[in-house]
């Protein structure tokens, strides 16, 4: 970019300031086109307003300089000037101002020039770290480092941006650091931060585990519920059409048609070419298709799962996997909010059972594939589910034999739907609280719902309708496995509760994929 | 009606002050003599003339049904009241609350973030006041009003140590 030629000129001005800051142990900036890259935008918008009038003259044919331009040239190149150089250098002092430094077991961010704002996260505190690209931070090859941390109690920590080499590398080192591996290899916190290429943490090497091809993608999204509003929405305002002899109905379909295409268009870019790996340090999930994404999620940091299926989805047998991790669910945005959450877009029985594995490595029962396929799937005690008592099947006519749950000695599963299949996940040891909830009318039918409170996310996990003893049974116990499960897990440092836990690991063969865990 | 509790059976619950029964009292005249009042607006209006339209029936009934619930609402709370309760078990609070919608929640001291104690105007006159527990979910909507402020304080300090002592990672 060009802004690199000047960049130089700007620092001497406002250097006296932050020497102090700057001559400090591995302060760093982001990449210096960064602001450009972020406000390309507003570029993009001062050329258009100031360049409209000559654009437009050229496309017409006229003569590009019209004989009242003289008078008004002046005005018009100085206006542009005055806007585009207040633009540059808005987005020069930002960059400069804007500051990072990973030391200690700490990350902190300095930005602001009038109101400064200094944020500083726990390193042992990542819940995940994501790589984002945007189609022009691609062009030119930087990334986004963005990650989530329990204790800020606010949104994501952001870098942009990074050159991409960079971003993994700090990625790298911020989940060392967080895993414990760093903090083992380098007793003492008197070490400095990625100021020192030689000190950073190597990238770990990670095994694929699935991807989902796009013509499945294509196919889950044409046999979404949103196509089946599409279609019958389409239908009802063919006959009202025709019915009435009024053509004004297709003109309500227009902006119906361009929301559903954006949307459609907004998965499909999203989920296109997703691939699912694990790692030491966590799952990888890759996606995107001008902007590409890749999430890190630390082993133990999913707070709940949710499999679901819609009846449109059954005959193929495709599931979908969403996650709560903690700080996802206040992402500003709701679209990024919810793309992240995804676990898995569209898969088969298999896709999901893999899945499962890499997020719940034990668990904590003879024959998972069994039991969580008779989650998915089944109805009855079928894989030790327990069910809504049949004198309750008037509360819940059709899913009374499906909405059931079953403890392991890690996780609570809960199955509900008969149509809409759903089974939600909960290991024991990411329980917050619970509760008993009972209204008058099931009290009529001695029944009970259980809630399980778990951090903010698309997963509720309810258990509707569960015969009272067993609610009440199920209440006690999960306060107790939850109490266990909290004792066994005492660090926030996962490498150090990763390796107890290796032994009843390997001596679950039938689950799939569990070699891979300790590549 | 007697119902069954559906806490589970062996707790010996804390009960919160009858004095609390004070504060919803006028928690309940502030929210429902004021619904009634405008509710009662129209009808004013139509008796002294100035609107042809509610119907008189319209405009007597509204309130008239609001009036009902309101009364049905204040006749349950001193029993609303005493099926407050906690308890402090070894490794979690237990709060239940609720007569026709029951429910029993259980908050374990590890996962407590913060502990906050507020006090409105009317508690404050009656030397009580409300804890409010807070846990990394959202869900997790605890709170035990109408303690003493004694009792409140020894919560929170009991609460808060406790909470340190085994407090996990999400």
């Amino acid at each position: 970019m060009t802004a690199d030629g000047q960049l130089p000129a700007v620092p001497p001005a406002a250097a006296g300031r932050d020497t102090a800051a700057e001559s400090d142990d591995g302060w760093q900036r982001v990449h210096p086109a960064s602001p450009f890259v972020r406000g390309w935008f507003a570029l993009a918008a001062i050329a258009f307003f100031f360049g409209r009038d000559i654009f437009e003259r050229a496309l017409q044919g006229q003569p590009v300089f019209e004989e009242g331009l003289g008078r008004r040239a002046p005005w018009l190149l100085g206006g542009g000037a005055a806007v585009l150089v207040v633009a540059v250098l808005g987005f020069v002092l930002t960059w400069y101002f804007t500051k990072y430094q990973v030391s200690g077991g700490y990350v902190r961010v300095t930005s602001g020039l009038l109101f400064r704002q200094h944020r500083q996260a726990r390193l042992d505190r990542v819940q995940a770290i994501d790589i984002v690209q945007p189609l022009l931070a691609r062009i030119f090859g930087l990334a986004e480092l963005k990650f989530e941390v329990a204790d800020a109690g606010e949104s994501a920590v952001r870098l942009a941006y990074l050159r991409i080499d960079d971003a993994r590398q700090l990625r790298a080192t911020i989940l060392a650091r967080a895993s414990g591996a760093a903090a083992v290899a380098v007793p003492g916190a008197g070490f400095s931060g990625a100021g020192q290429p030689a000190r950073a943490a190597a990238e770990e090497p990670e095994f694929p585990v699935l991807a989902v091809p796009p013509s499945r993608l294509l196919g889950s999204l044409l046999l979404s519920e949103q196509s089946f509003f599409v279609v019958v929405g389409g239908a009802a305002s063919v006959v009202l059409s025709a019915v009435t002899d009024n053509r004004a109905f297709y003109f309500y379909l227009v902006p119906a048609v361009l929301g559903l295409a954006a949307g459609y268009w907004n998965f499909f870019n999203r989920g296109y070419n997703f691939t699912a790996a694990v790692s030491p340090d966590g799952i990888r999930l890759r996606y995107g298709l001008l902007d590409t994404q890749a999430q890190t999620l630390p082993p133990g940091r999913i707070q709940a799962v949710k499999v679901a299926q819609s009846p449109l989805w059954r005959p193929f047998g495709w599931y979908r996997m969403q996650v709560n991790v903690a700080g996802y669910g206040q992402s500003g945005n709701a679209v990024e909010g919810n793309t992240r959450t995804i676990l898995l877009p569209v898969g088969k029985l298999p896709d999901v059972l893999a899945m499962l594995s890499l997020v719940l490595p034990d668990p904590g029962t003879d024959q998972p594939a069994a039991v969580f396929a008779a989650g998915l799937n089944g109805r009855d005690s079928d894989g030790g589910f327990i069910t809504t008592p049949r004198r309750a099947w008037l509360l819940a006519p059709f899913a009374w034999r499906r909405n059931g749950f079953a403890a392991t000695d890690t996780a609570l599963l809960i199955r509900s739907g008969r149509w809409w299949r759903e089974l939600v996940v909960v290991p024991h040891q990411r329980t917050q609280s619970l509760a008993l909830q009972q209204g008058p009318v099931a009290r009529r039918f001695r029944v009970a719902d259980l809630v399980l409170h778990t951090t903010a996310g698309p997963v509720a996990p309810r258990l509707a309708q569960a015969g009272l003893d067993e609610a009440r049974q199920l209440f006690n116990d999960q306060s107790a496995r939850a109490r266990l499960a909290r004792k066994r897990q005492t660090t926030e440092q996962w490498l150090q509760q990763v390796a107890p836990a290796a032994g009843p690991m390997t001596t679950s063969t039938p689950y799939q994929k569990e070699g891979q865990q300790h590549g | 009606m007697r119902t069954e509790a559906i806490d589970p059976p062996g707790i010996s619950w804390q009960r919160v002050s009858p004095r609390y029964v004070t504060v919803r009292l006028a928690e309940w005249a502030l929210g429902n003599l004021v619904a009634v009042l405008v509710l009662s607006a129209p009808l004013v209006f139509v008796i002294l003339g100035w609107w042809s339209w509610p119907p008189v029936w319209l405009a007597v009934t509204v309130p008239a049904a609001m009036l009902v619930l309101a009364l049905w609402r204040l006749v349950l709370i001193p029993r609303q009241v005493r099926a407050i309760g906690y308890a402090e078990r070894d490794e979690d609070l237990l709060v239940r609350g609720g007569i026709f919608f029951q429910r029993t929640m259980a908050v374990p001291y590890g996962r407590m973030q913060y502990v906050d104690i507020a006090v409105g105007p009317v508690e404050r006159a009656l030397g009580l006041c409300t804890l409010k527990l807070h846990t990394a979910s959202p869900g997790t909507h605890a709170r035990i009003p109408g303690l003493p402020v004694a009792e409140g304080a020894r919560l929170r300090e009991e609460l808060t140590a406790r909470g340190e002592a085994r407090l996990a990672g999400l």
